[in-house]
């Protein structure tokens, strides 16, 4: 339990410098709030959209001439004249959401049956159907100039979000914040090993994976508040928990434990102080990029999506907007954690296996 | 290797450092170059030496901070290079650096390492006690230490070394920028630690290495250049003694006859200095007084550790 000696002291250590203590437990509120009232409830870009025209008709491009004049939405160049074509682009990510105007759609215009518009969206943005939904519809509504019965395909969950922006932001933003926390937290063990605290304590027969756990543990409690202050702020600002909170809590919880482990990385490797609290901003920005943080990844060229998927946070924003916007279960995001548990324990035996090799200088 | 270890097993008995050919350089500097150091149980072993001559690499290869180049070294029997943490759980070491935890108080930084050696908490509790009644920083115990003098953090770091009671001590430079009185203080508190452990301190003061080494090694440039009790160091080193005699009235015919009689006499402002292989201080003075000088004082200068670094290596052993 040596660790855990080592760990009570950093937590002294921690605890009882009130400006460390501050920063780490007040930048998430300041970081989550300024963002919630900079863009909560904005709909700051056109919303990029395939269209299928299966129909064909004067009528349907008509309204695909409509629905291009609306500033709200950009559509895409080509129309497709068959789903499957959009379907390929929505799988390889060219798309993120497309509408299908079916087959008889002009027919049924003229004859003011019944109309059924469909819109295919990639799940992992949960937040496209909700922005396009009120648009279609009232674009629709007014090139029918008449109130006809209108159906557009939607699944039930998503219709309770109250903020669909904040809903996808803030997942993103709380994966971006606790990344935010590894320069912090790394530079920590840095400063020991400036001071020669560490040496000191090298000397001792303490183990490589004690002062690896020894420095994560008190970093712990400020995980578990992180994540509270970003999910209560959310829903203060607007966020609409749908699926179950502590399982949403809990992806962003072991996507915290796993910063840490980079922060024990970054600790064992940087020379300095500057080095741990400067070098990390490399990664950690364009990272949150390319993972999804500000804007849906399917947006993003293929070879940018491969290299997001691979790492740890893609998932975890995946799973967490999954499990917070659309309602589902552990079931569903089984794959995601496992990917977050998996990069955890490796991190972590990595960063056991390299503090071990600067033991002995 | 194999030779090491065959040397070290005939004698490891009575030693409880010992190094072989121990070598350690960075890049193309070479650090410390294959030394050969035994030392004996219960012996205050001084390494002195200026800056930069490889004292902290030499310490830091022995605690297992560092890993040699080349060569080895056994604690108490144990391999540096093998058994680490077997080491580590029979030394204390005080850094260079004050290396405390500042914002805990003295008992909880003594707690941190008694409890990572395993201590009980019965017994490091009366031994935390007795340390710091011995250090005087009792009254002080519940203190956060980051606010204390660099003398109060220096008792505290020595503290730290000795909490697990280990047999063997490091002490890396342990007055370094200590103020005299401290420097005097802490040397006392040293002192009495000796017999009861196998002590290796490091220090570019003569002085300390003076007042308290059984023997000291002097090392420049990472080689052990001279070893031996500090009595020894300075009476084989020194070719000539040096008196010097403040008095008044020097006559010509005086000074002629001592240079005469000895190889260097200088004289200047009152001040006889006569230098030479051996030394008659009896006829000295009475050929003083007998030539009519009032002589207000007159000693055999007493060669330093200073002195005997100069004469090894040519250059000044600076503070």
């Amino acid at each position: 339990m040596r660790f855990w000696e080592i760990g009570k002291r950093n937590l002294k250590e921690l605890y009882r410098d009130p400006v460390a203590l501050a920063f780490l437990l007040g930048m998430p509120l300041v970081f989550i709030l300024i963002f919630s009232f900079a863009f909560g409830g904005q709909a700051t870009r056109p919303l990029s959209i395939g269209i299928v025209d299966e129909d064909q008709s004067q009528i349907s491009a008509a309204f695909v001439s409509c629905l291009e004049s609306i500033p709200a939405l950009e559509v895409a160049p080509s129309i497709y004249h068959s789903q499957s074509q959009a379907e390929e682009e929505l799988d390889t990510g060219e798309l993120s959401i497309y509408l299908l105007i079916p087959h008889g759609f002009g027919e049924a215009v003229q004859h003011q049956q019944a109309i059924d518009l469909q819109l295919a969206y990639n799940e992992a943005d949960p937040m496209l159907p909700q922005r396009a939904v009120p648009v279609i519809r009232a674009v629709a509504l007014e090139f029918l100039n008449i109130p006809v019965p209108l159906n557009i395909e939607l699944r039930e969950t998503e219709v309770e979000i109250k903020d669909e922006y904040i809903n996808f932001m803030i997942p993103g933003m709380a994966v971006f914040g606790l990344m935010i926390l590894i320069p912090s937290v790394g530079g920590i063990m840095v400063r020991d090993r400036v001071k020669g605290f560490l040496s000191r304590l090298m000397t001792t027969p303490a183990r490589p994976s004690d002062f690896i756990f020894g420095y994560t543990l008190p970093f712990i409690p400020v995980i578990i508040i992180s994540v509270a202050i970003y999910l209560g702020v959310g829903v203060l600002m607007g966020l609409s928990i749908i699926g179950n909170l502590g399982l949403a809590f809990l992806v962003l919880f072991i996507m915290g434990i796993c910063c840490l482990g980079i922060a024990m990385l970054l600790g064992t490797l940087a020379k300095s102080e500057e080095q741990a609290s400067g070098a990390p901003w490399i990664f950690i920005v364009p990272l949150a990029m390319i993972s999804g943080g500000w804007w849906p990844i399917e947006q993003m060229p293929s070879v940018i999506r491969d290299i997001a998927g691979v790492l740890p946070f893609m998932h975890a924003m995946d799973a967490s907007r999954s499990v917070i916007t659309l309602g589902v279960g552990l079931e569903a995001i089984t794959n995601d954690l496992l990917y977050l548990v998996g990069w955890t324990v490796v991190i972590f035996a990595l960063g056991v296996i390299l503090f071990r090799r600067s033991m002995r200088g | 290797m194999t030779s090491y270890r065959a040397k070290s097993a005939k004698i490891s008995g009575d030693f409880a450092i010992q190094t072989f050919n121990l070598a350690k350089t960075f890049n193309s500097l070479v650090a410390v170059d294959g030394i050969d150091l035994n030392i004996k149980k219960g012996e205050l072993f001084a390494l002195l030496g200026p800056n930069g001559a490889g004292k902290t690499t030499t310490i830091n290869m022995l605690c297992c901070l560092l890993k040699p180049t080349s060569g080895t070294a056994q604690i108490m029997g144990y391999d540096i290079n093998r058994q680490p943490f077997k080491i580590k759980g029979i030394i204390g070491v005080s850094p260079q650096e004050t290396a405390i935890s500042e914002r805990l108080n003295p008992q909880e930084n003594l707690n941190l390492i008694g409890e990572i050696h395993g201590m009980n908490p019965r017994e490091l509790k009366s031994r935390s006690q007795q340390l710091l009644e011995t250090m005087g920083l009792a009254d002080r115990a519940k203190d956060q230490v980051r606010k204390f003098s660099g003398g109060m953090k220096r008792r505290l770091s020595i503290m730290m070394a000795l909490v697990h009671n280990p047999e063997i001590l490091f002490l890396d430079e342990p007055t370094l920028g200590l103020d005299p009185q401290a420097r005097r203080v802490m040397w006392e508190y040293i002192a009495r630690l000796k017999e009861d452990k196998t002590i290796l301190l490091t220090t570019h003061y003569m002085d300390e290495a003076d007042f308290l080494a059984d023997r000291i090694s002097i090392i420049d440039e990472g080689k052990i250049v001279a070893l031996g009790t500090s009595a020894e160091l300075k009476t084989s080193m020194l070719e000539k003694h040096t008196m010097i005699i403040y008095a008044q009235n020097f006559t010509q015919q005086v000074i002629k006859e001592m240079r005469a009689r000895y190889a260097e006499v200088e004289t200047t402002n009152g001040t006889m200095t006569i230098s030479a292989q051996k030394l008659d201080f009896k006829e000295i003075v009475d050929l003083l007084h007998t030539s009519g000088a009032t002589i207000r004082s007159a000693y055999i200068k007493e060669p330093t550790l200073e002195d005997v670094f100069l004469h090894i290596t040519g250059k000044e052993l600076r503070e």
